[in-house]
């Protein structure tokens, strides 16, 4: 794909961002009170977590404001993918209603054209977990544990946390082409897993951490990198190392899904 | 030549769904299937400017076939040229040139206004600002699209998404157009005007149209050539009187009498290549298979009976032509 | 009118429309077990830093593994009964229009639906944790009784609590954070991660307050052997209040519908 019609395909994606935003501000009383209540159920899910460390201290060592980051640096690699990407995650609805038919017709690669079907605004998600980062961030800079050049590497995280958690997405919705139905093989490997690695892997069984960090990576996108920027347990190679395993995980990945749709069988005669 | 389709044959293969204690992991991992020949060596050409009716029962490979033509499914053996280039070797090129409409599937984004999806498919395809307002214009009138400009899609009714599709389908103006079902559930008057546009665009623009359809009025009005299809068998290709003629359904004459009129015993009229069905009052219809006899024997043979007042001819619904041709 | 041969046929319906899923709902209890797991390993993990007081961490284990099993058929139910879809669609005209109580016409399907969770759900992952945390079986026999008691109420409650849910998309489209509002009251005051005494004071005094602790606490702790049987009387007093509550929402749907028609 050249510079021109990538320009074009960015083009196009702004297009769409732009008037998905302009169609869901036509109700604003219901985009503000729905995005408030749903960051609110979703922090419900960390206080539950928090109640418990504010009784106990800390979890095998870590504190409430590590926790806090890895559940925030999540939330957020989360919500980055499944704003762009969200069809990716919802390709048995493709499968299973002959959709992916149409985007079969389009002149760019079927990916490019299944990304473009929906933006999905998650306000909620990004209010969530920002105020969570923002919280857990700031305490730890008071008490001196990170520095400023945290955040930017925070970032950088978020980030290659976003493509580790598409590419985990794109191969199991790779799965699709042969299974059809996606969505348990999604609740195994990206909601558990994601849930997962909210939490320290220590406090797992050894066979279920190196599960999280090498079959399903999802322990490179905020496990891993914590180490290093919050408690300086390993070395700064850590961050390289992640940004090593997105890469790897999103090559992978689209070779599978490009081997994958050579497999697709369309549905009705 | 606008599409060129070589000896296509399309097997599917089905995993064995299998029965009794934990039947879904079971079928989920076995690795046993099914075959399905859902086309067999199907060969045809369609010409640039054609408008092809595509027919044939539920389940004949109807839509296997124009998936194929689309490049959206690889065809087991056989090759296919669209506009000169093989659409499943250079996709991209070749999809740039057609454009494809699923009745039963909006191809438009379903929680924006219309004119949302134009611009979001303009992009897609390449096609300048300019050009757009002004195919978007005349499509607007064509079609009367401007009723629902700013209305989501999920808002539109059945016929107003079948025009709208419609025109996203031509937006990049293709030369080629593929419909599947495009009348499918829409009421007479919905029909009427997307028929009307179709046939525009194939006599005013010279667009190659290919359409399924369960609808005969849609071949009728609208095809110069019909291709049947049964059971993944390209069983006739040519126009609607010749395949009539093929079946040889018979046509259906009624003549009306003046007067007085005698029907000879059926032992008298055996011998000839037509029969009494029905008489009524002043009315006797008589059914002829034209390939045998001309309409003019028949209304000679008739006026010995009597003396004719009215000869009315009916040509066989087509529905029946398709489906005693597929019987047979 | 009473037909228990219309509920029973309502109810094993649901159920059989489940049953044909069932390959793919025994892939999907692979991931709610795994989430049950992650919780006992974080107590497993707080446990040896900490003492977790009259549980211990074999209790605190069994506690997770319990309402983990027990969420099925308590609190993860059918969304809003599937009302809200039904007023999407316009069925649900026809649904009051039937010679049978909306209520406990949603009702009996829901049951057949708890029943079919019951038994492909919570049972297979309750034998999972049971095996692999090697879980002690309750002491007596009155505390099964006591534990399917509260089961049962909390099921009843939980159907009633989606009922209403379900019945306010009649009102309004947003039906749906209700439905939401709910999940995070039932992560934080139904005893689903924390027991009610570990929660703050004043958080505690509240969820006592609401119908929450009933549908998780209360069953688990009595099946553990530390809860109290008296609790049970809150089951009964918050399953009649919401019966009423159902009933009252019902005619206000009914007069809704015969106004706009539907």
């Amino acid at each position: 794909m050249n510079l021109a019609k990538l320009r074009s395909w960015l083009r196009l994606y702004g297009l769409l961002v732009r008037t998905t935003i302009r169609s869901r501000m036509q109700y604003k009383f219901n985009f503000v009170v729905g995005t408030l209540l749903a960051a609110l159920v979703q922090i419900s899910e960390f206080l539950m977590v928090a109640i418990v460390l504010d009784r106990f201290g800390a979890i095998r060592g870590w504190s409430v404001h590590e926790i806090g980051y890895l559940f925030a640096v999540m939330t957020l690699s989360k919500t980055i993918y499944r704003t762009f990407a969200d069809e990716v995650h919802h390709l048995e609805k493709y499968l299973v209603g002959g959709e992916l038919d149409q985007l079969l017709t389009r002149p760019m690669p079927v990916l490019l054209a299944l990304m473009p079907q929906k933006f999905r605004l998650m306000p909620a998600e990004l209010l969530q977990g920002g105020f969570i980062l923002s919280w857990a961030l700031g305490s730890m800079m008071r008490t001196g544990q990170v520095g400023w050049t945290a955040v930017i590497a925070t970032l950088f995280i978020i980030l290659t946390g976003a493509v580790i958690l598409f590419s985990i997405g794109l191969a199991t919705a790779t799965l699709g082409f042969w299974t059809t139905r996606i969505v348990e093989l999604q609740n195994i490997t990206e909601d558990a897993a994601r849930t997962a690695a909210q939490y320290p892997l220590t406090l797992y069984p050894k066979w279920m951490s190196s599960l999280l960090l090498f079959a399903i990576p999802v322990g490179f996108v905020n496990y891993m990198p914590s180490l290093y920027l919050l408690r300086g347990e390993v070395g700064p190679w850590v961050l390289a190392v992640t940004a090593g395993v997105a890469v790897i995980c999103i090559f992978a990945s689209l070779r599978f899904w490009r081997y994958g749709i050579t497999k697709y069988q369309s549905t009705g005669s | 030549m606008m599409i060129e389709a070589h000896n296509l044959t399309k097997d599917f293969k089905t995993p064995v769904v299998r029965e009794g204690r934990f039947s879904g992991l079971r079928t989920l991992f076995s690795r046993e299937y099914r075959l399905k020949e859902a086309v067999r060596d199907i060969s045809f050409q369609v010409e640039r400017g054609e408008f092809v009716g595509y027919i044939g029962p539920n389940g004949a490979g109807k839509s296997t076939t124009i998936k194929m033509l689309t490049g959206i499914l690889h065809p087991t053996s056989g090759e296919v040229r669209v506009g000169g280039v093989n659409p499943h070797r250079d996709r991209r090129q070749a999809v740039r040139q057609l454009g494809v409409v699923f009745g039963q599937r909006s191809q438009l984004w379903w929680d924006l206004p219309v004119k949302d999806s134009y611009d979001i498919l303009a992009e897609m395809y390449g096609v300048s600002g300019a050009e757009k307002t002004q195919r978007l214009d005349q499509f607007a009138e064509l079609l009367d699209l401007r009723e629902f400009w700013l209305t989501p899609v999920r808002k539109l009714s059945l016929g107003q998404r079948m025009r709208a599709d419609i025109a996203a389908a031509m937006l990049h103006d293709p030369d080629l157009l593929f419909l599947d079902e495009p009348t499918i559930g829409l009421d007479v008057h919905a029909k009427r005007n997307i028929r009307q546009f179709l046939s525009q665009l194939n006599r005013d623009f010279g667009k190659t149209i290919l359409l399924t359809t369960h609808d005969m009025d849609d071949i009728e009005q609208l095809c110069s050539r019909v291709m049947v299809i049964d059971q993944g068998q390209l069983t006739y290709d040519g126009t609607i009187p010749t395949l009539r003629e093929q079946i040889g359904l018979p046509t259906e004459i009624r003549v009306k009498f003046r007067g007085p009129f005698r029907v000879p015993e059926e032992t008298e009229v055996e011998r000839l290549p037509y029969r009494v069905t029905g008489i009524e009052d002043d009315t006797v219809v008589v059914e002829a298979n034209r390939h045998e006899i001309g309409t003019m024997e028949i209304i000679r043979a008739l006026s010995e009976w009597g003396d004719i007042d009215d000869v009315d001819m009916a040509e066989p619904a087509f529905e029946e032509v398709i489906r005693s041709f597929s019987a047979s | 009118m009473f037909n228990p041969g219309l509920y029973f046929t309502l109810a094993s319906k649901a159920y059989a429309r489940n049953v044909q899923y069932r390959g793919a709902h025994l892939v999907h209890n692979i991931a709610s077990a795994m989430f049950g797991f992650m919780y006992a390993c974080i107590w497993i993990g707080l446990g040896r830093d900490h003492s977790l007081g009259t549980y211990g961490t074999q209790g605190m284990v069994a506690y997770i593994a319990f309402t983990q099993s027990a969420l099925w058929v308590t609190s993860f139910i059918t969304n809003g009964l599937g009302i809200p879809q039904s007023v999407r669609t316009g069925q649900i005209a026809l649904d009051l229009m039937r010679p049978i109580h909306l209520f406990t016409h949603m009702m009996s399907k829901e049951w057949g639906q708890i029943a079919y969770q019951l038994v492909y759900k919570s049972i297979p992952i309750y034998l999972l944790y049971f095996f692999v945390f090697s879980l002690p079986v309750p002491g007596d026999g009155a505390a099964v009784l006591f534990t399917a008691a509260g089961l049962l109420g909390a099921s009843y409650l939980s159907i009633c609590i989606n009922y209403l849910i379900g019945v306010s998309a009649l009102w309004t489209t947003e039906s749906s954070w209700l439905y939401w509002g709910h999940h995070a009251l039932v992560n934080l005051l139904a005893g689903f991660f924390i027991p009610l005494e570990w929660l703050p004071g004043w958080l505690e005094s509240f969820a006592w307050f609401t119908p929450y602790p009933y549908l998780l606490y209360v069953p688990t702790t009595l099946y553990l052997g530390n809860g109290d049987v008296f609790a049970l009387g809150g089951t009964v007093f918050w399953c009649a209040l919401m019966t009423l509550l159902c009933l009252l929402a019902t005619r206000m749907m009914r007069r809704k519908v015969e106004v706009q028609g539907g």
